[in-house]
């Protein structure tokens, strides 16, 4: 696949204890060969051309870099395209404009179609001894608003951001040990991070849905900055943004996972162009944009993307009107028939992709909750076991997905490199009988008149599970398990919640029981760090308080008491000082045993089916495909900056 | 001047009908044995004449005599599934079969999985003929959740299958759903009133009556509670409900906010008559004779204002209805496994069901004509509660 660089090998860059200077030239060769030469070949969108005539902006060859980056269409099996054309897609709230830079997925470096990393906005990276990682820019690098991309960026962020503990601070992911990398500028286009040891996860970091963050446009940002600002218009703009201080502001304005400032220069495929509070937020594209096709056509071919602000409800109806042009969330599995209905009324099209998560619905027993008799119950792995085999998943994979999804303990996919049978069958099968025999060995007592068990201390055992709300598909799951548990003898029942809320009170200890999705990566390969296989954040409802405890380090929360658990922890830190390709494997494998054998959290189906819509004259949008937050960023290694409208008729 | 008028300081001459008349005797024609009719009596007699509500009230009272016998009448239980009918339209009930009397029978459905569109498309069988049953042993349930039993009014044919107004996402037989959530729906109105109305009695009572500082207390805190919009009330209330709550216990809660919210216009009206009643001087005598406080406003003046407190119950009994659907169609109210009108339509809810499954809005149907029907008994009773008018 020329023009689309691989790294030398699988995550090899991190492999061996040299990489050697072969390899780099290598990758930089393979950037070079196939960019058309600065000055001849390249076009940009017609769009631009009264601004490019009037002077505003410099000619494309001017906008793109040296050597740009060449997406070989051909090569993916899709093909050239043109330029022009607006794409309107639905969202169901202000907040979800955050897709956009997700989608658009411009990252330092980024995965490919088969997940392998390689350089996007970086024209090549060197790793040494798998913890000096040295960064290549691209010569000519410019941001939105035409100013050149250099490592004067990177030093800003580091030096004036990242240092100062007023603006945030390091984020954890980047200190190893407690210790952040030395930072280093080689010259203007060439930096250098390294730390004292291996750090795997660096790169898989920046190339995550909400990256890592180690750069920013400088020379904006410093309008923002009290270091480089006069104090006089910071005032005046703390005032104007209604915000308490100078560091609010800058994080304000240099806020990227929402983009929510038109003025901030930015790397994406298309910018905003709209300040909420809006209805509708208008993307224009980046004219300074550092992707081109085979054929020098400046990407993205699409020159805007209209986002118009719905609600959930209401989305997969205008769906299947045609009034959306690439619908890939939004709309669930149930909507398809609806959609798939209208294909032959509106000129849309729909197709089937495969979601990424361990789970499509998943039973999270909060392990840490404040009730002492569930969470000793939750505890006792027998419990977990018994709850999980006492769900029949062929009848929720029957009834709620056509069959069409794959019955299976919240593991990895078959798609993924480190996926076992025996981790998806664990505990997955069906036998109520042995469900009983399991709880009549816990703490419950044998079920009474009313079929239902009794708690130690008397009350029912009943469990409340709580959910998000954001799709039905959740209380049909539950409703089916609600039958199920009530077979063995515990009751389930019901609470329809909201997403920050139950976070809040999963954290609490409120919640006995949340119902989520199951791994967000179930498609990991051995370079992606396991963090969701252990308590590592606050989000994860089975142990909020001891995931707290780890991010923390160990200022909130408490310590995990479970000896499977506190290995699970002591396997992330051994990953993340891990040298070797197989070692990072074997930690994957034995994470992945632990949780096949203990059941932490009680899968369902996974590999359940996305329906993507589009418009009948979008091209290049795959037919099939894996989607999902990780590691795919949504559309964003299917590189939506390649999609195309083909003139009708 | 020659008029009819007698001189000044003559006595006036009137006129005196000398048709023998008893003070005891009972008015005849139309009035014919009202002048000893008991205020119920009157009442009734009025009532009747109302059509439409004596229709309602038939309705009503049949509705709410079938709750005690849902399980008999429903032909599946509340939470019986079939997953191999999923989503199937309702069937029709046929007599004929080609021309052949046959009795009330439904055809047999075959399911096809369609997989292009991913859905189930169902199609009649002509050959599999089922005929219903009646008064027939089908599914077991425990009748009042107590007694084992499975006589049904009507059945599926052995091994056959009867969803008259289809199944859901699950299979559920909506039919039988509606039926069960009418127990609910239908109970926590009559239970919201009932609490509104004792709150209404004893508080209105108490402010109507003794006045003062009581009374005034009282007005004030009618008035905010009346001035903050329901809606957002019954969020916040429904809000406080515990989520650790059974469904149970949070049907009792629903049913107590409803209630506390609806009993400020009760209140009002029970004080404005006490008002004008405790002048009177019955009030006056038992006053003098010793008689207690509660003695007097239940005995002397209650009585007095019944007939209203009862027909605008019957008007805020829909209010309550509407007010759990509306309130679990918000999410806030009753939630499954507990099933009630409310519940349905909110499952009922999204364009799919519109567009496709548009059978799964029928219990829209019963909830239009239980309001109407206790809306035109509250019309009736009213007319109905003063009958000299």
């Amino acid at each position: 696949m020329p023009g689309v660089c691989h790294s030398p090998d699988r995550g090899g860059a991190m492999k061996g204890p040299v990489l050697t200077r072969r390899k780099a030239t290598a990758m930089l060769a393979c950037a070079t060969a196939f960019g058309p030469q600065a000055g001849r070949g390249f076009t940009g969108a017609a769009m631009l051309d009264e601004r490019v005539a009037a002077g505003e902006l410099p000619p494309v060859e001017m906008r793109l870099p040296v050597e740009p980056r060449v997406i070989d269409l051909d090569a993916l099996g899709r093909s050239a395209g043109q330029h022009g054309g607006t794409l309107r897609v639905l969202i169901g709230g202000q907040r979800d404009i955050r897709y956009m830079p997700i989608n658009g997925y411009a990252r330092l470096v980024g995965y490919d179609l088969q997940l392998n990393l390689v350089a996007d906005i970086l024209s090549a990276w060197e790793v040494h001894e798998g913890r000096s990682f040295t960064l290549h820019l691209r010569k000519g690098h410019r941001w939105s608003d035409g100013h050149p991309f250099t490592a004067e960026d990177f030093r800003y962020c580091w030096q004036d951001v990242i240092l100062r503990d007023d603006l945030g601070g390091m984020p954890p992911e980047m200190r190893l040990e407690g210790q952040g990398p030395d930072f280093e500028l080689l010259d203007d286009l060439t930096l250098r991070y390294s730390w004292p040891a291996p750090l795997p996860d660096f790169l898989p970091l920046l190339a995550a849905p909400s990256p890592l963050r180690i750069c920013m446009p400088a020379h904006y940002m410093k309008g923002f900055h009290a270091s480089y600002a006069s104090p006089d218009r910071l005032d005046a703009l703390i005032r104007a943004e209604r915000v308490d201080d100078w560091q609010a502001l800058h994080q304000k304005m240099s806020r990227i996972t929402r983009p929510e400032n038109p003025d901030l220069p930015t790397l994406d495929p298309w910018r905003p162009r709209t300040r909420p509070p809006a209805q509708q937020f208008v993307f224009e594209r980046n004219p300074f944009f550092h992707r081109v096709d085979q054929k020098g056509r400046q990407l993205p071919y699409v020159d805007r993307v209209v986002m118009n602000v719905s609600t959930y409800d209401i989305i997969p109806a205008k769906v299947a009107t045609g009034e959306s042009d690439l619908q890939a969330f939004g709309i669930d599995f149930s909507d398809y028939t609806l959609v798939k209905e209208a294909e032959s009324r509106f000129p849309i099209k729909v197709d089937l992709w495969t979601r990424t998560q361990g789970s499509r619905v998943a039973l999270l027993p909060n392990m840490t909750c404040a009730d002492p008799v569930w969470s000793a119950l939750f505890r006792d792995v027998r419990l977990r076991r018994a709850l999980s085999i006492a769900i029949d998943r062929t009848e929720i994979n029957k009834a709620l997905f056509f069959g069409l999804a794959r019955e299976s303990a919240n593991t990895v996919m078959p798609e993924s490199p480190l996926y076992r049978e025996e981790y998806a069958r664990a505990w997955a099968q069906y036998d109520p009988d042995q469900a009983n025999a399991l709880l009549d060995q816990t703490l419950l007592s044998k079920p009474r008149m009313d079929g239902l068990r009794r708690l130690p201390d008397g009350r029912v055992a009943g469990i409340l599970a709580e959910t998000a709300g954001e799709s039905t598909v959740e209380t049909d799951v539950l409703e089916l398990v609600a039958g199920h548990f009530h077979a063995v003898g515990i009751a389930l029942w019901t609470r329809v919640s909201q997403r920050d809320l139950l976070r809040s009170r999963s954290m609490a200890g409120q919640t006995s029981m949340a119902v989520w999705m199951g791994l967000d990566n179930a498609v990991p390969t051995a370079e992606m760090p396991p963090y969701e296989l252990a308590p590592t954040t606050d989000d994860q409802h089975q142990w909020p308080r001891w995931g707290v405890h780890y991010s923390s380090k160990g200022a909130q929360g408490i310590a995990p008491e479970l000896p499977e658990v506190q290995e699970l922890v002591a396997l992330v830190r051994r990953w993340r000082l891990s040298r070797s390709h197989d070692e990072r494997t074997e930690i994957w494998h034995r994470m992945l045993a632990i949780h096949a054998d203990q059941v932490f959290t009680i899968g369902t189906v996974n590999g359940a089916k996305q329906p993507v819509a589009r418009h009948a004259r979008l091209q290049n949008v795959p037919e099939t495909g894996l989607i999902g937050f990780q590691p795919t960023s949504l559309l964003g290694i299917y590189m939506p900056d390649t999609f195309w409208q083909k003139d009708e008729g | 001047m020659n008029g009819p008028l007698p001189p000044p300081g003559r006595e006036l001459g009137h006129y005196v009908s000398d048709i023998p008349f008893d003070p005891k005797a009972e008015p005849g024609g139309a009035y014919l044995g009202m002048g000893s009719a008991s205020q119920f009596r009157l009442t009734w007699l009025k009532f009747r004449r109302h059509r439409l509500a004596l229709i309602s009230g038939v309705f009503l009272l049949v509705i709410y005599g079938s709750l005690l016998i849902t399980e008999f009448l429903a032909p599946y239980r509340l939470d019986s599934r079939n997953l191999d009918f999923i989503y199937a339209p309702p069937q029709r009930v046929h007599l004929f079969h080609e021309g052949q009397w046959v009795g009330p029978f439904v055809y047999g459905q075959t399911m096809r999985l369609d997989l292009d569109q991913l859905r189930r498309v169902y199609s009649d069988d002509p050959q599999d003929i089922q005929k219903l049953r009646f008064f027939c042993r089908g599914e077991e349930y425990r009748f009042w959740k107590l007694l084992p039993a499975d006589l049904h009014l009507f059945c599926p044919a052995e091994g056959g299958r009867l969803n008259l107004l289809g199944t859901d996402r699950l299979g559920r037989d909506v039919l039988s759903r509606i039926l069960h959530g009418a127990r609910i729906s239908l109970t926590i109105g009559l239970l919201g009133t009932m609490v509104s109305f004792v709150l209404g009695i004893v508080i209105g009572g108490i402010a109507g009556y003794r006045g003062g500082w009581f009374d005034h207390a009282m007005q004030r805190m009618i008035e905010v509670i009346q001035s903050i919009p329901s809606i957002p009330l019954w969020m916040t209330l429904a809000a406080i409900i515990p989520m650790s709550w059974s469904p149970l216990l949070v049907y009792l809660g629903i049913t107590v906010i409803l209630g506390m919210l609806d009993w400020t216009g009760q209140a009002r009206a029970v004080r404005s008559k006490l008002f004008a009643l405790r002048e009177e001087d019955y009030v006056l005598a038992a006053e003098l004779m010793g008689a207690k406080t509660p003695r007097i406003i239940g005995r002397h003046l209650l009585p007095g204002v019944l007939s209203h407190l009862i027909a605008s119950a019957s008007l805020s009994v829909p209010a309550m209805i509407l007010g759990e659907t509306a309130l679990t169609f918000l999410g806030l109210g009753l939630r499954p496994p507990v099933t009630s009108w409310g519940i349905l339509l909110t499952e009922a809810r999204g364009i799919n069901i519109v567009a496709l499954y548009p059978w799964l809005l029928w219990p829209m149907l019963p909830i239009i004509l239980v309001i109407l029907a206790f809306n035109f008994l509250g019309d009736g009773l009213r007319d109905a509660a003063d009958p000299y008018h």
